[in-house]
């Protein structure tokens, strides 16, 4: 029993470097995705050219790829950041870029007549944005950004190559040094209620936003 | 043209050479209208005759490839020195445009704003007023369309006919001189359908300047104090209601009437 509660401890631990990655990330990648999603859509050629481009790379190379790069190449350039930091920078370029692209599908799926609409209310393109496109495509795209917030607590669990000791390094650890599968289990239930947490939010939100769609 | 001569003329929108293509296929050619204050101008023509494309138009949702639009005096678009069709900057723009109040086929109404916020959305937001402002104002447009008590409910909640009645009140809302509908009724069983044209038939007693494409008939006969009959992105007659129907001048109008009535 004390040797649960001993590995809980340290667990817990590890499980605040998690959820500090995860929050951080959530915090800083939803806004991004949103401005790479605009830009995207923008009627600015090369702008749009640079967001696809970004988006590709993202899409397109793996998470743990991309923490390595931060991690390792970045100082060879005389870019030097902290692990956090580090972790941090991959995960919000990586999550911002699939955001940007359920942003984009989002903002595309809203009839041309709600532009119409606020255009002949005076509306600027900005102000119709913010007020009447934006709003719509949030309720919109709670599915699949659901998904993505749930896949990355998950992916936090990457930052292992980066000797970051979060929930399942520490979990590894401690199997490894005693031979006990317990942390193993403690972490699956770790995530497992993350993830319940999650689903039950967003599943709030969903019915929040349902009042308006028939 | 002198403003102040327009302005005598009671011109409200003044159109003149009005064309637009689109991808090569010219849907407007060379059209001339004057919507004069306080006149309901019914728009009437078969489908495709480019009806619906003036309308948009005349409210720049549609850019024009050459012609002029003045609204009240103040000149929307004009041609320039090689006949290409030149907007006024868009701050002076806007303000012409904000004389214009639309009203659409499918309404597009805000479906996450209650019907009194889709009525505040744009006096809040483009004019910057305060809640307290305009609620009045809101409350009374609602009232005169019936929708008083309607107010705080989602668009998805009502009828077609009630979510159009909405929306010409939302139309209102900015306090436009002069109303665009754009087959209003299309999207409308015939029940509800009655209910819309009550309500722009009230706008019409109290002299709102209205231009209304549609196929109703009986709506144009009764309502309107001119049809303009389009056909093949031209305007093939214009007249009072009384001689378009019982003594109609051209082929063509004869033709259309033809198919309609029976």
């Amino acid at each position: 029993m004390e040797q649960i509660l001993h590995t809980s401890a340290l667990m817990l631990e590890g499980s605040k470097i998690t959820l500090q990655i995860f929050f951080l990330t959530l915090v800083m990648a939803l806004p991004l995705g949103l401005i790479v999603a605009m830009a995207r859509l923008s009627g600015l050629g090369p702008l749009r050219w640079a967001m696809e481009f970004y988006i590709w790379i993202m899409r397109g190379t793996p998470l743990m790829l991309q923490l390595l790069f931060v991690y390792f190449a970045l100082p060879m350039v005389g870019i030097r950041l902290n692990d956090l930091a580090s972790a941090l920078l991959a995960f919000t370029l990586n999550y911002a870029a699939y955001f940007a692209e359920i942003f984009r599908a989002g903002i595309q799926s809203i009839p041309r007549g709600q532009y119409e609409a606020s255009k002949t209310l005076g509306f600027t393109y900005g102000q119709t944005m913010r007020h009447i496109i934006v709003p719509q495509m949030i309720a919109r795209v709670l599915p699949p950004v659901s998904n993505e917030t749930i896949n990355l607590v998950k992916d936090t669990s990457l930052i292992y190559i980066l000797a970051m000791n979060d929930l399942l390094r520490v979990a590894r650890t401690i199997v490894q040094r005693e031979f006990d599968m317990t942390p193993f289990f403690i972490a699956a239930v770790f995530y497992l209620v993350m993830t319940f947490i999650l689903t039950w939010g967003f599943k709030k939100l969903e019915a929040h936003y349902a009042k308006y769609i028939d | 043209m002198p403003n102040t001569l327009i302005e005598d003329n009671g011109a409200m929108v003044q159109v003149t050479g009005l064309t637009k293509q689109f991808g090569g296929l010219t849907v407007l050619d060379g059209i001339d209208i004057t919507i004069r204050r306080g006149e309901v101008v019914a728009v009437l023509g078969p489908s495709g005759s480019g009806k619906s494309t003036l309308l948009r138009c005349m409210n720049r949702l549609e850019e024009i490839d050459s012609g002029s639009i003045v609204v009240g005096g103040e000149t929307l678009v004009e041609n320039d020195e090689t006949g290409k069709a030149r907007y006024a900057v868009p701050a002076r723009a806007g303000k012409i445009l904000a004389r214009m109040g639309m009203v659409f086929q499918q309404f597009n109404l805000f479906p996450h704003m209650s019907v009194i916020e889709n009525l505040m959305a744009a006096p809040k937001i483009v004019k910057g007023q305060t809640d307290e402002e305009i609620r009045p104002a809101a409350e009374e447009l609602l009232r005169k369309v019936g929708l008083f008590d309607k107010r705080d409910v989602y668009p998805y909640r009502l009828s077609g006919g009630q979510q159009q009645r909405v929306a010409i009140a939302r139309a209102l809302a900015m306090r436009p001189e002069i109303l665009l509908f754009d087959e209003p009724t299309s999207a409308l069983d015939p029940e509800l359908t009655v209910e819309v044209l009550r309500t722009i038939r009230q706008l019409a007693e109290e002299k709102m300047t209205m231009v209304v494409v549609t196929h109703e008939m009986s709506f144009a006969r009764d309502v309107a104090s001119r049809i303009v009959f389009m056909d093949a992105g031209r305007i093939i007659e214009e007249n009072t209601p009384q001689e378009f129907f019982l003594n109609p001048q051209e082929e063509r109008t004869r033709c259309f009437l033809r198919n309609m009535l029976d």
